[in-house]
């Protein structure tokens, strides 16, 4: 049987070529993730160690929560004292602040797409010059080897450098090298380093450091002294081994690799799923045309086990072909998308390719696996085969009866959808209500497919009807072959409703944040300007000098600015950790409208005070008046009176403090955002005396923004466009990604034309003969693909929208509070399959016509 | 050897010298040995031979389903030789019927659809009191609006005949037409092409093997080797096999 199998793949080679290539796909995809994420594991751990070097101990504030820079300083008597413990050499002050952009010759800031710009205390420990000399006196900076090259930075040359408070001139003083003195070892972050005190007094942290990196006296023992450093400091200090701290640098490194997997391996998933659909398909076609064949080996003594063995060996030599090109593959997607990430500027530490045995393992689960599962049903099916097949004619396949279908399938959808429904309601935690949808959202598709079946028929001859009607006998015959066989259909039309659905989610989900956010734009902002970093990139924009605030408050044409800065993890309370917005608490209410329903944010003492949204005021169980015990990431714990209650999360999220709460527990100064409203504009009688005020106070506020190259400034409209076209491009990108699936059920399709031609061999003939122009069979095979393609379609729109409805009424409101369908973008997507459908048909239809007229009648 | 008595009738369809050769050397296998045959208009041609003759090979040749390697094949007023494909395609459509031995209907169109089958790919109408005429010659008019699978075989064949003649072709080849019917069958399906030729004048050229099929035609051709050998007029199925036995003797 083996032999059998072996041989039955040799004959059919196209047909073996297009069903591997698609588990290709989906084992190169796993194989690429792990790859990849192992190797910057292995490559974060090399950088982690190189940054742990420069000390032999480190201490740090015993941080509970919270993030590096919110961690509070070592106080400059706690330094000393450190220097005067018996084994400690030197004890060297360490700072570091995130925003500090360098200002190259023309004016334009040099900002990393990906990474941070740091600033840092010059640290002879982890920092070796390379060229010049370390920065020693006020006004001067070093910056690292790679910075310097890549934007033609010039020892000797004086540049604007942005802090947290302000933008001040530094001379550039030397060049060097980070981790090792033989070469930078960096992930394309910009650092500029500078004299201890001055490093301090610009990045506005006078009272303390970050950190003390401790050397030991030559013969002491490490251990020895970190007990004498823990006896000395106390439980407020945490003093760790240079071991300690390279594992934790590592973990940091780690979170982020750990997304990035998680990512990569989403759409792993996604090409393993919709690879599933073909195997299983191609399988069923084959053995559809393997009828007679079968029945002939049945006919001379094969029993049924040895039938199905036989189909299930020819999977399994599919499986692990494909698992080993996938392997291969892999490692190679690996490369390309640390080349990709290189050129979108996440330039990646060169280091060997990591293959560990387990991402062996899974590829061999997932390329060995999927195939053989996808070859159970066809292979039940064939066990089933009777010898009489062999002889007669028109032997047809037994399939599962459509009401079967509509029964198991219907059970699993509503499965499905209930799981949906659950994960809708399971309100705000978000880790349980995402697995519930996405288990609703797996069952739900596979439910779908079994159902789809049942309407692929009546579906498809309504989308054929104008095919017939406007194209003739091709459009007629296109349409009659794609509503032939509804399993076939509905099974082609599978995979690419996978990918649509998806891109449909995303649309969905994408267009109701955007609609909120106009919504917000409509009805909450009461603000003119709005001022933030003018780098764009990844991520969250970075902060700016808090100066800029300051000045443009000293206008006399600006009535008020509110400073906003926030914090993941800024505040505990009650041990969880919750997310903090600081903001101007008597300026809340008329720059940003949260609608707040009891209290007022304006009304007590602001160091005291605290904001909710009702969701988190109803699950603490308070009220306004109630008082509440938080704890900041410096580890103090305070007694915060709930001033006000809102109902729109929108800008000030969950938790809301004031600004001076904020400066008194955290280190960081420069600003998140600021917003400012123009003096007299609501008294304006008239709206040219308001597009005067406007003209004018604007003309002001960009004199003032012009001299802070890093920071930007937008009206309404602007803020509001800026917004839009923010959330577009993140949704596109997504869309892309998810889009590649696209790739698969393209395959999917030029396969089952393929298969479907070949199997229609004599009806081809037979047309040819009695007149058919290739022309005409071709457009009659494109025709066919196009009605498949558009109820894949179609069916993928509806469901994504379902999902993506379901998905944003999930949401919390700080995201969504508007479910928007954007009917425009659906439609394309349709679009898009349909041609998708036509690329497909080209070398199905291209075949079809060569084929030979004599060889398609004479065929056996 | 008998001569043809019937060159004052019109030619529909004649090869003039026609080879036709596969491979080359020593596996040379000549399927049309330079053959001269006419096909008379408003006659049922059979044409006969052992398996291996080129019988179905002069048939596709002759239907411009395959190309000669040298000679001629014309059909009316026209050379196939002359031909591009998709002339050959349009000639295929427009002058020439088919019938085969199998996979005659398109399983997803109705009895009626695929008669009218080539009328619609020229995107004409065709001749509809025509086409209704040949159906009601079928026998089939209440059943025309089934598919093919809920015919029988000699019903679908009937149905093959009808599309042959529904777009008034100069020629219609036949390939065993009844090479998988019962005998009952056959002759319904024989007497109706017979008939077609009597009463609606058409011009047919079928191959077979049955000695009692042949006997159908007006005239009988006997290939041997890719030649001509012999023919015979007003067969009877006796005299077919008398013929036969000769010629395999």
């Amino acid at each position: 049987m083996f032999k059998l199998a072996l041989r039955s793949l040799i004959d059919k080679k196209l047909r073996f070529a297009l069903t591997t290539l698609v588990v290709v796909i989906g084992v190169m995809f796993v194989v690429g993730s792990f790859t990849l994420t192992d190797s910057l594991r292995s490559t974060f751990a090399g950088l982690a160690q190189d940054i742990a070097r420069g000390a032999d101990l480190t201490v740090r504030v015993d941080q509970t929560f919270g993030g590096d820079f919110e961690r509070a300083t070592v106080p400059e008597a706690v330094a000393e004292q450190v220097a005067g413990v018996e084994g400690v050499d030197l004890a060297r002050p360490e700072l570091a602040a995130l925003n500090v952009f360098i200002v190259d010759r023309d004016g334009e800031p040099i900002r990393p797409p990906g990474p941070p710009a740091l600033g840092f205390s010059f640290n002879p420990g982890s920092f070796f010059i390379t060229e010049g000399q370390q920065p020693v006196a006020p006004g001067e900076f070093a910056t690292d080897t790679v910075t310097a090259a890549n934007n033609d930075l010039r020892i000797g040359e004086t540049y604007q450098i942005n802090g947290p408070l302000d933008v001040e001139p530094f001379e550039l003083v030397g060049l060097f090298n980070f981790g090792s003195p033989d070469s930078h070892t960096g992930l394309g972050q910009t650092m500029a380093a500078f004299e201890l005190d001055e490093a301090q007094r610009f990045f506005g942290m006078e009272d303390g450091y970050q950190a003390v990196g401790v050397l030991v006296s030559a013969g002491a023992d490490v251990s020895e002294v970190q007990a004498r450093l823990e006896a000395e400091l106390g439980d407020d200090y945490r003093v760790i081994t240079q071991e300690v701290d390279a594992a934790e640098q590592e973990e940091d490194f780690n979170q982020v690799v750990d997304i990035f997997n998680t990512v990569l391996l989403v759409f792993a998933f996604i090409a393993v799923f919709v690879s599933a659909f073909i195997i299983n398909n191609t399988f069923q076609i084959i053995i559809g045309q393997r009828v007679r064949e079968i029945g002939l080996w049945r006919a001379i003594g094969a029993t049924p086990a040895q039938v199905s063995r036989s189909v299930i060996t020819e999977s399994a030599i599919v499986g692990a072909l494909s698992t080993v090109i996938g392997i291969g593959l892999g490692l190679v997607l690996a490369l390309g998308l640390r080349a990709i990430l290189e050129v979108i500027g996440f330039p990646l530490p060169p280091g060997p390719l990591t293959l560990q045995p387990r991402t062996v393992v899974l590829a061999l689960l997932v390329g060995l696996g999927v195939t053989m599962v996808s070859s159970i049903a066809p292979a039940i099916r064939a066990r089933k085969i009777s010898p009489v097949a062999a002889l007669s004619q028109d032997f047809q396949l037994g399939a599962t009866g459509l009401r079967r279908r509509l029964i198991t399938g219907g059970a699993v959808l509503a499965a499905g959808v209930v799981s949906l429904a659950a994960g809708m309601t399971a309100g705000l935690d978000t880790t349980p209500t995402f697995v519930l949808l996405g288990v609703g959202a797996v069952l739900a598709f596979v439910g779908m497919n079994t159902v789809s079946p049942v309407f692929a028929r009546p579906a498809a001859s309504a989308l054929g009807r104008p095919a017939k009607a406007f194209f003739g006998m091709p459009g007629r015959l296109g349409r009659d072959n794609a509503s032939r066989n509804p399993r076939r259909t509905a099974s082609t039309a599978g995979a690419l409703l996978i990918g649509l659905a998806l891109m449909g989610l995303a649309a969905v989900v994408g267009e109701s944040v955007k609609k909120t956010v106009d919504n917000i734009l409509d009805n909450a902002v009461e603000a003119d300007y709005f001022i933030q970093s003018a780098a764009t990139g990844f991520g969250p924009p970075p902060g700016f000098p808090a100066r800029v605030a300051d000045e443009v408050e000293a206008l006399p044409e600006v009535e008020s600015v509110m400073r906003i800065q926030w914090a993941f993890s800024g505040l505990s309370v009650e041990g969880e950790p919750r997310d903090i917005v600081a903001a101007d608490m008597t300026l809340a209410d008329d720059h940003f409208d949260p609608q707040v329903s009891s209290g007022d944010m304006a009304a007590t003492d602001p160091l005291t005070s605290l904001a909710l949204h009702s969701d988190s005021a109803e699950s603490l169980g308070v009220g306004v008046g109630d008082t509440v015990e938080a704890t900041f990431p410096d580890n103090q714990t305070e007694t915060l009176t709930v001033v006000a209650v809102y109902e729109d999360a929108a800008i000030y999220g969950n938790w809301l403090i004031d600004g001076a709460l904020w400066d008194s527990h955290f280190n960081r100064n420069d600003l998140a955002f600021a917003s400012a409203r123009i003096a007299g504009l609501s008294g304006a009688a008239g709206e040219a005396e308001q597009a005067a005020l406007l003209q004018k106070s604007r003309a002001a506020v960009n004199e003032v923004i012009d001299r802070y190259p890093t920071v930007k400034v937008e009206n309404q409209a602007e803020f509001r466009q800026t917004q839009e076209s923010q959330l577009t491009a993140i949704i596109r990108v997504i869309q892309v990604l998810i889009g590649l699936s696209f790739v698969i059920a393209l395959i999917g399709i030029i396969n089952t034309l393929s298969l479907s031609v070949f199997e229609r061999i004599h009806e081809i003939g037979l047309l040819r003969s009695v007149g058919m122009t290739r022309k005409q069979l071709r457009r009659s095979i494109y025709w066919e693909a196009l009605i498949v393609a558009v109820f894949g379609g179609l069916l993928g729109v509806a469901v994504g929208t379902v999902f993506g409805v379901a998905t944003a009424l999930a949401l919390p409101e700080s995201f969504v509070q508007v479910v928007a369908v954007p009917w425009l973008d659906l439609v394309v997507f349709v679009v898009i399959s349909a041609v998708a459908g036509l690329l497909a048909a080209i070398l199905p239809a291209i075949r079809a016509g060569r084929m030979n007229i004599l060889d398609a009648i004479a065929h056996e | 050897m008998t001569s043809s008595p019937t060159q004052a009738l019109a030619v529909a369809a004649q090869a003039v010298a026609a080879s036709k050769i596969y491979g080359s050397g020593d596996t040379e296998v000549r399927a049309l040995d330079a053959i001269d045959v006419a096909f008379e208009q408003g006659r049922f041609t059979a044409i006969m031979g052992p398996s291996g003759s080129g019988k179905s090979t002069l048939m596709h040749c002759m239907a411009g389903l395959d190309s000669v390697t040298s000679g001629q094949v014309i059909i009316g007023d026209t050379d196939l030789t002359t031909l591009s494909e998709k002339d050959l395609t349009l000639l295929r459509r427009d002058n020439v019927g088919f019938v085969f031995q199998a996979y005659n209907l398109v399983p997803t169109l109705t009895a009626i659809e695929n008669i009218t089958l080539p009328m619609d790919l020229a995107g004409s109408k065709g001749d509809t009191e025509w086409v209704d005429e040949v159906v009601g010659a079928t026998g089939l008019a209440d059943r025309v609006k089934h598919r093919p699978n809920e015919l029988s075989g000699g019903q679908q064949q009937r149905v093959a005949v009808a599309r042959a003649l529904a777009g008034k072709p100069q020629i219609i080849f036949a390939d065993e037409p009844t090479g998988n019917v019962d005998s009952n069958t056959a002759a319904e399906i024989l007497g109706f092409m017979r008939s077609a030729v009597d009463q609606m004048g058409q011009t047919i050229v079928m191959v077979t093997h049955d000695p009692v099929a042949a006997s159908y035609a007006d005239r009988v051709v006997f290939l041997v080797d890719g030649k001509i050998v012999d023919e015979l007029l007003e067969p009877t199925p006796g005299t077919i096999r008398d013929h036969m036995t000769q010629l395999g003797a």
